[in-house]
């Protein structure tokens, strides 16, 4: 059997235990090289992943363990997502914790939280999917608490906890509910199973339940978000990035792969719960993030709202829509981790100046940015404007094919609230622009840190590369969706 | 193998924004501009010695995303050779019209060479996901010149503008997906192209006809804009630095006259109820006639009067699109480049006596012929154009619509004659009257008359419209060439 398919994975894993280990007898002076070799990880594991070739196929690449673990497009397509946001964090990263003794452990979680979700990607059976899950979470846990003297970031960690803790046993509860009812974890056999023998009312609709209450905690949707902003806004800037573009997603796509493989059968009445789902999230995340103060805050509720445009490939389930989602999905990666990381680079600067800086991350904070910080700006200009969904920028490509698939299948109030609420968001991101650009200055100049500059210089790069010339992520994304029968 | 002309009049204003945006001397971002929006006016000129208007002409055409059926693909025809030529005289005019911009130069004048980049992207474009890009990217660098050059309501004026146009063009977007996969549907074959997907029109199901035509139309008419969706632009204008307000009126308005030619032209006869839709957009022209030249007389700031004078004049271009006569249907086109001239000579006067006098209150002003005579002639030569002095292009235009559209909708004419025309020739006339002649206020204090470069510019624009007044045949031969394929493919 060819195991070379798993070389990410193993790379990835490998490292992080050997960053752990090293960390325990490196000097400080020297731990920086570790958040490099992370680096030089991902960045292996990436190239291996576009080298491979399995992106630009439908067909499945090798199966594992027992059917346990799959490689297709899909899975290729979800760790590039995760590794490049890791990537980007890991980057900026070097520089916020260069003098923090305790980084080879950040390291190590960050890579463990990134071989969690890639498990996710590509698990073909529940119990490894549970367990993948589970992975990432702890690990995210505890970098949500990552900066220990921080008592918001002790909250965030504590309140992503709990809530955390408990919607995983209620999503293990569905997932169990499904074994009982089809007598197998295997993903393709549950829904051959159900394709079958059919589905009885009572546990379909329990098993759908606990299922979607599981994985809209982790995808943010209203009105399992409530974590979101609280835990987006207190956790380390980097592990706000993380959460909403990298963790968010690994929820996407075990939703994809129990959803859409597994409970076909259950398509309408999926359907219609998302449906509701979807226009609740847009609508309410980006009504509340106009009376934001908080940078962060504002961008976790604009990341509820745009889960809410995501969850739109779960009501059309289209070929189109579904890959126009996987598109979203890498966009939103890229445009939200790097408005993360302009975050974390304004209140860093700020932090260098003084260290008793409260609320740095306000808008007040921001006011003349581009005279302050002038490359940070214009990065967070692109950002937001990507956000926003403006061309020629990755969120436009996005949304153009997402709503457009709307549109081929006749979803037309669907589209309207969504065209509605994307103008509506318009209106927080120009806020955002105005004190950028608009507004005095709010102090003197800062010197912008360099690996923050790299790490937003690679996501604008990523959301131009997509905006510009869409057609080979289309392809992937095509592909991707074609490999879950799309 | 021939030079891609039309990438270049994109791509060459966009090296000149991003060296505008980098320069660090106020020299720099200032010569670069103006050199990086003239080369596309050479190009233009040579083209249009060259022009056959009757088919799309210096066609490029690309894959861009194969899976849709999305290319790059740019050419000129009769209808949009005019307008690029008006694009790229109005730019460099205005960026030497603001030679004496002082605040952020760099940006400032980059953002003036993005519009470029953008109107001519619109103008040019073949296939419908471009058009709309580049429908999107006229949007941003406005925005940013009202809301940091803008006057004191810009924060509103600004966000007003961004979000109200947006939305109109997504309204627009979800148009043009309906008339993509309802052809997906029938053929089979992914095909953003506009040509094609206008032409596949006429066979869709009457049940979606009418959204789809409803749809793009209300796209363009914010655009133009027609009452009763015009509350942006008074607002946006008035806000809007001078050399902002000139691009928005002369070019970014042009546009939703110019989705009328190319787009919705095409389909009018297929529509459900012809009629009916003739009817609702001629109602709406005469309204935007009338209803906007009242509006004017009303105003006591002289750029808002010449903000409502707009809507009064696009409300023109309406009017000879809905007629569907050549005659009128060229003379629109040719209004739509009028005005574009016209309008810019308004705006700079405004820009100007604001800048000199620090009020445009026209009740406050009052003899500023006394202390700027160069600018009153300038000025009333621009105020004689828009209010339709024959032996100016603004007569020929207005004319020929009229004239045109009296055979079929004479009811409106008539309206439009009685309700605007003697309107049109009170607002300016009272307006020049009070604000230059007469008696001169002292309270204005010292008021000095406009830069040489301000002169030069206005002068230029003044000469032009009395040129095409009195020599409509360079350019009216090509749009009325444009004007015929469109009816006759249209089947009119």
């Amino acid at each position: 059997m060819n195991y070379s398919p798993l070389i990410p994975e193993l790379i990835v894993v490998l490292v992080g235990l050997i960053v752990v280990f090293f960390g325990l007898f490196l000097p400080l002076r020297v731990k920086k090289g570790l958040g490099c070799i992370s680096a030089l990880a991902l960045i292996a594991s990436i190239v291996y992943i576009l080298k491979s070739g399995v992106l630009s196929t439908s067909e499945r690449a090798g199966v594992y363990f027992y059917e346990a673990y799959a490689i297709d497009s899909l899975s290729q397509f979800f760790k590039l997502v995760f590794l490049a946001v890791s990537l980007i964090i890991v980057i900026a990263s070097i520089k916020r914790y260069e003098d923090n003794k305790y980084q080879d452990e950040y390291y190590g979680l960050l890579l463990f939280a990134t071989f969690g979700m890639m498990i996710v990607a590509s698990s073909n059976d529940l119990v490894t999917l549970f367990i993948g899950f589970e992975l990432a979470s702890m690990s995210t846990y505890i970098l949500a608490g990552f900066d220990k003297t921080n008592p918001k970031s002790l909250e965030a960690a504590m309140k992503y906890y709990i809530i955390g803790s408990v919607s995983s046993a209620i999503m293990l509860f569905g997932l169990s509910l499904l074994y009982g009812v089809t007598g197998t974890t295997n993903i393709e056999g549950i829904s051959a199973y159900i394709a079958a023998n059919g589905i009885a009312d009572a546990p379909g609709i329990a098993i759908l339940v606990f299922l979607i209450a599981g994985f809209a905690f982790k995808m943010a949707l209203v009105p399992f978000h409530m974590w979101a902003p609280d835990t987006y806004e207190g956790a380390p800037t980097m592990i706000s990035a993380m959460l909403a573009a990298g963790s968010k997603k690994m929820g996407f796509v075990a939703a994809f792969k129990v959803f859409i493989v597994a409970l076909i059968a259950l398509r309408l009445d999926l359907q219609s719960v998302f449906f509701i789902l979807a226009i609740i999230t847009m609508t309410y995340g980006n009504v509340v993030a106009i009376s934001q103060k908080s940078i962060k805050r504002m961008l976790a509720y604009s990341s509820v709202a745009q889960a809410g445009y995501i969850a739109m490939a779960f009501v059309i389930m289209t070929p189109l829509a579904v890959g126009a989602g996987m598109l979203y999905i890498l966009s939103h990666a890229f445009m939200k981790s790097g408005a993360f990381i302009a975050v974390g680079a304004v209140t860093h600067m700020l932090w260098t100046k003084n260290k008793n800086v409260e609320n740095a991350d306000y808008l007040k904070n921001f006011a003349g940015l581009a005279q302050r910080a002038p490359y940070t700006a214009l990065a967070m200009l692109i950002f937001v404007f990507a956000l926003a969904g403006i061309p020629p920028t990755a969120g436009f490509v996005s949304k153009f094919f997402l709503f457009s698939s709307a549109i081929q299948a006749g979803y037309i109030s669907l589209v309207v609230i969504a065209i509605l609420n994307s103008a509506l968001s318009l209106y927080y991101y120009a806020r955002l622009v105005k004190y950028m650009y608009v507004l005095p200055p709010a102090g003197e100049t800062l010197k912008e840190p360099r690996a923050y500059l790299l790490a937003m210089l690679i996501a604008i790069i990523a959301i131009f590369a997509i905006g510009i010339y869409p057609a080979p992520f289309l392809d992937w994304a095509m592909n991707a969706a074609a490999t879950i029968g799309m | 193998m021939s030079l891609p002309l039309i990438s270049l009049m994109i791509v060459i204003p966009l090296l000149g924004a991003i060296i505008a945006f980098i320069s660090k001397t106020r020299n720099q971002a200032r010569y670069a501009a103006i050199i990086a929006s003239i080369i596309p006016l050479l190009i233009t000129v040579k083209m249009y010695f060259q022009l056959d208007p009757s088919k799309m002409w210096v066609v490029e055409s690309y894959d861009w995303i194969p899976l849709a059926g999305i290319k790059y693909a740019v050419g000129v025809d009769g209808i949009s050779m005019p307008l690029i030529l008006l694009a790229n005289i109005v730019i460099p005019l205005t960026i030497l019209f603001a030679f004496g911009e002082t605040k952020q130069t760099s940006k400032f004048y980059g953002l003036l060479l993005l519009e470029q980049v953008g109107v001519i992207g619109v103008f040019s474009s073949l296939d419908f996901f471009m058009f709309y890009i580049f429908w999107e990217v006229t949007l941003i660098p406005m925005y940013f010149l009202i809301s940091i050059w803008g006057g004191p309501r810009k924060d509103y004026a600004a966000i007003k503008f961004f979000i109200y146009t947006h939305v109109a063009s997504l309204v627009m977007l979800l148009a043009i997906f309906s008339l993509y996969f309802t052809a997906l549907a029938k053929t089979g074959i992914p095909n953003f192209d506009m040509a094609y997907l206008i032409g596949m029109y006429s066979g869709f199901d009457p049940a979606i006809k009418d959204i789809i035509f409803f749809a793009l139309l209300f796209g363009f008419l914010v655009k133009m804009p027609a009452v009763p969706f015009h509350t942006w632009l008074p607002d946006a204008h008035v806000e809007a630095p001078t050399a902002g307000s000139v691009v928005l009126a002369a070019l970014l308005l042009k546009m939703g006259g110019y989705g009328l030619f190319r787009v919705m032209l095409p389909m009018l006869p297929h529509t459900t109820n012809t009629s009916m839709v003739i009817t609702v957009v001629a109602i709406i022209a005469v309204v935007s006639i009338v209803y906007g030249a009242f509006l004017a007389l009303a105003q006591k700031d002289l750029k808002k009067m010449v903000a409502y004078s707009s809507i009064s004049h696009m409300g023109y271009v309406t009017l000879g699109f809905v007629s569907l006569v050549p005659l009128s249907v060229t003379g629109a086109m040719y209004q739509q480049f009028s005005h574009g001239l016209i309008t810019c000579i308004l705006f700079m006067s405004c820009g100007i006596i604001q800048h000199g006098a620090h009020t445009r209150i026209i009740n406050d002003l009052g003899g500023l012929v006394q202390k700027m005579p160069k600018l009153t002639f300038l000025m009333l030569g621009g105020f004689l154009a828009s209010l339709g002095l024959p032996g100016m292009s603004g007569f020929i235009a207005e004319f020929t619509i009229l004239a045109g559209a009296i055979t079929t909708l004479y009811v409106y004419v008539l309206i439009a004659v009685f309700g605007g025309i003697a309107v049109t020739a009170a607002y300016h006339l009272w307006a020049i009257q009070k604000a230059m002649f007469g008696v001169f206020n002292e309270k204005l204090g010292d008021v000095h008359d406009m830069a040489r470069y301000e002169m030069i510019s206005m002068a230029i624009l003044l000469l032009l419209v009395i040129y095409f007044g009195i020599n409509p045949d360079s350019v009216w031969n090509v749009m009325e060439a444009g004007a015929n394929i469109v009816l006759a493919g249209a089947n009119i």
